[in-house]
């Protein structure tokens, strides 16, 4: 066994290109889940049976499958009406995905608030929607911080799963290299690498927004 | 095993104990003798509760020596396993008592009792039975026997506890602020099993801020703040006639309080 | 919907989820004992073996799942490790699963007061009788239901598993898509198989979370 990292030397650009397309991918679907959580939540607290059931049921069901068999539903399924770009299929199914769970988080801390910040709120002459937007979900929001940011450091490390409907990360533009190099030891072991050091960071990154955080709660 | 009935029961020579740059003991001498009763006062931080954690080693002294019945108890030249097998030993010889009871809330009153007579002493299913149910009679719960801890009260709890140390049949009981997380109308009960112990003269070490209960019962009372003995003497004369302004100062603001 | 092709298909899909619930189920019971032997070693007297358990802990959770599946399958051959696909599945779901479940057993154990612990060593019991006696029997209820939650996310990774061509679930789905052009047929019954699984696992963690916790509600 030898072991020979020269074709990952090789090929890094198009390494370093993937691990772009990786980052605006998390960046993309981090702002398209917390806020579009924070709004699916919402709804499904706020309005009658009709509308919040079916969003309750889209939440359990993507709570409850596979993020691979969802992708492959919204690629092939979506894909057959009408024709969209796998990288869109990409963000919108990871998106859907992790809306779910930050809209469960969401549901869970805006029901934590307590009923006596409502009501002094209310006594102050807020109306309802006005004591939602200023008391009840910046509260809801920094309790459920958190377990948000531990769901996007997960959520990061779902990204290599995009590779299987053809997305160009990572794990995507180096089966094309280990193809031509026959190599695969070598990048399977540097993209394990560089995930590493972005979890390391993201987890930094998380211990930094959590003590800032700590003292709104 | 026993020695001869003038070895002292529990025997404290110098002990000091650090906390990092604290020094919470600071060279404490003692000596019980069987069937005595020993009640420690003083404030808070005073270091009476590390003292009698010391004596049962879940504190590990860093200074000086403490003896059982004549064993040594601390022994800093053993180590891993040896020290494991000598400590588990000391302290089958010693029943503790804690100030939140610590019971198993997993085991019903009567498994608290019998389990380590049990695993420890290999005692059979229905000897440790016998013994579990006189103990529980002992101190009045024989009727809560299938009792799980969740459903009964502070008092009741913490007899549970005694009749659980009192199952190895120790040599000496450490009674850690027994009632101090007890509301009042429960210290009682926990107190009257106290006081038959004496009448049975166990040997006992008492920490407690019940100065009332302290007189009553023991036949020797100290006084400790700062981590040293300030002074000791027979519950007549430390209650009533304090050599020590420290001392003076403790009983006028705690007897006050309780009268 | 298509009836009649979700009839003929369910047989397919029905044997795949049985392969879906043969891996997990693997690599649960591994990944347990892995878990176990990594909590032992955390808590080693040796400090360089907590650090190597620590640093395996830290690096298994902080790359994904499916990469590590990649790695073994594919780049495993040039370290001499020759698994066909199945058994890689196991075996990488295993070390996966173990690493976040030590980390739930440690955190189930610290929970236990620490008076219990005072409580049974004043007694006279030693370490290992006191995790044996006291500590695990009152750990065991949160330990079974993180564990269940473990187990919830393994079915749903052995989806990955798909991708080294193993014939499961989301594999059997993938081609049944490809095959009948009825995305949305194939879709919901391969979810509701999923679901079925999962709720089965829920369902068996209440269970042993009752038989663990009877004496609180006594």
């Amino acid at each position: 066994m030898e072991f020979d990292f020269s074709p990952v030397i090789d090929y890094l650009p198009t390494l370093l290109q993937g691990v772009g397309v990786t980052l605006l991918i998390g960046l993309a679907v981090t702002v398209m889940s917390v806020i579009g959580g924070q709004i699916v939540a919402v709804i499904s607290l706020y309005t009658r049976k009709v509308v919040s059931w079916p969003l309750r049921f889209f939440i359990w069901l993507f709570m409850t499958t596979p993020l691979l068999l969802q992708l492959y539903f919204l690629y092939f399924g979506i894909g057959e009406w009408i024709l969209i770009p796998a990288i869109v299929v990409g963000v919108l199914g990871l998106g859907f995905h992790y809306m779910a769970y930050n809209a469960d988080i969401f549901i869970a801390t805006i029901r934590s608030v307590s009923s006596g910040q409502y009501e002094a709120s209310r006594s102050l002459g807020f109306g309802h929607l006005a004591t939602l937007f200023y008391v009840i979900l910046p509260q809801a929001f920094y309790r459920a911080l958190p377990q948000l940011s531990n769901n996007m450091i997960i959520m990061v490390k779902d990204i290599s799963v995009l590779s299987a409907i053809g997305i160009g990360e990572m794990v995507y533009v180096s089966q094309y290299a280990i193809s031509v190099t026959f190599r695969p030891f070598e990048f399977y072991i540097t993209i394990a690498v560089i995930y590493y050091l972005i979890n390391l960071m993201m987890e930094a990154g998380q211990s930094w927004i959590e003590r800032r955080a700590a003292y709104r709660r | 095993m026993t020695q001869t009935t003038d070895t002292p029961m529990v025997e404290l020579k110098g002990v000091k104990k650090r906390f990092g740059d604290l020094e919470v003991l600071k060279g404490i001498d003692l000596r019980v003798d069987r069937g005595r009763i020993i009640s420690i006062i003083g404030p808070s931080g005073s270091g009476k509760s590390t003292l009698l954690r010391s004596v049962n080693n879940l504190e590990v002294i860093d200074e000086g020596s403490i003896l059982l019945d004549g064993m040594q108890v601390n022994r800093p030249d053993l180590k891993g396993l040896a020290y494991e097998r000598h400590i588990n030993h000391i302290r089958q010889n010693m029943g503790m008592v804690f100030q939140h009871f610590n019971l198993f809330p997993h085991l019903s009153t009567l498994e608290n009792v019998t389990l380590a007579p049990r695993k420890l002493k290999g005692m059979n299913a229905s000897g440790a039975r016998e013994l579990g149910m006189e103990l529980l009679e002992r101190v009045g719960l024989a009727d809560k026997a299938q009792a799980y801890p969740s459903s009964l009260s502070g008092g009741q709890k913490q007899r549970v506890a005694i009749a659980r140390a009192l199952a190895m049949q120790p040599k000496v009981m450490l009674f850690d602020e027994a009632t101090s997380a007890l509301d009042p109308e429960l210290v009682e009960e926990v107190n009257l099993v106290m006081k038959g112990l004496a009448e049975e003269h166990m040997t006992m070490l008492i920490v407690t801020h019940e100065m009332t209960f302290a007189r009553d019962v023991s036949d020797w009372a100290m006084f400790m703040d700062g981590g040293v003995v300030v002074e000791a003497n027979t519950p007549e004369n430390l209650f009533s006639h304090p050599d020590q302004e420290r001392t003076q100062h403790f009983l006028r603001k705690h007897l006050g309080a309780q009268a | 919907m298509d009836i009649n092709l979700m009839i003929e298909i369910a047989p397919l899909l029905v044997k795949a989820a049985w392969v879906t619930v043969d891996i997990s189920a693997r690599a649960l019971v591994f990944g347990f004992f892995i878990a176990s032997a990594l909590v032992a070693l955390r808590t080693s007297r040796i400090p360089p073996i907590r650090w190597l358990a620590r640093s395996y802990i830290s690096v298994v959770r902080g790359t994904p799942y499916f990469v590590q599946l990649l790695l073994v399958f594919y780049g495993g051959p040039a370290i001499g490790l020759r698994l066909d696909p199945f058994t890689c599945g196991v075996v990488v779901g295993a070390f996966n699963i173990g690493a976040y479940m030590s980390e739930a057993i440690r955190g189930a154990i610290e929970s236990v007061e620490s008076g219990q612990n005072e409580a049974s060593r004043s007694l006279g019991f030693g370490r290992l009788e006191t995790l044996q006696y006291i500590i695990l029997p009152q750990a065991a209820g949160l330990m079974i239901r993180s564990v269940g939650v473990l187990a919830i996310i393994l079915v749903k990774n052995s989806s990955l598993v798909s991708i080294i061509s193993v014939i499961e679930l989301t594999y059997q789905a993938q081609r049944l898509i490809g095959s009948t052009y009825k995305p949305l047929e194939v879709f919901t019954l391969s979810a509701l198989m999923y679901i079925i699984i999962i709720y089965a696992v829920m369902g068996i963690v209440e269970f042993l979370y009752r038989r663990a916790t009877r004496y609180t509600f006594l």
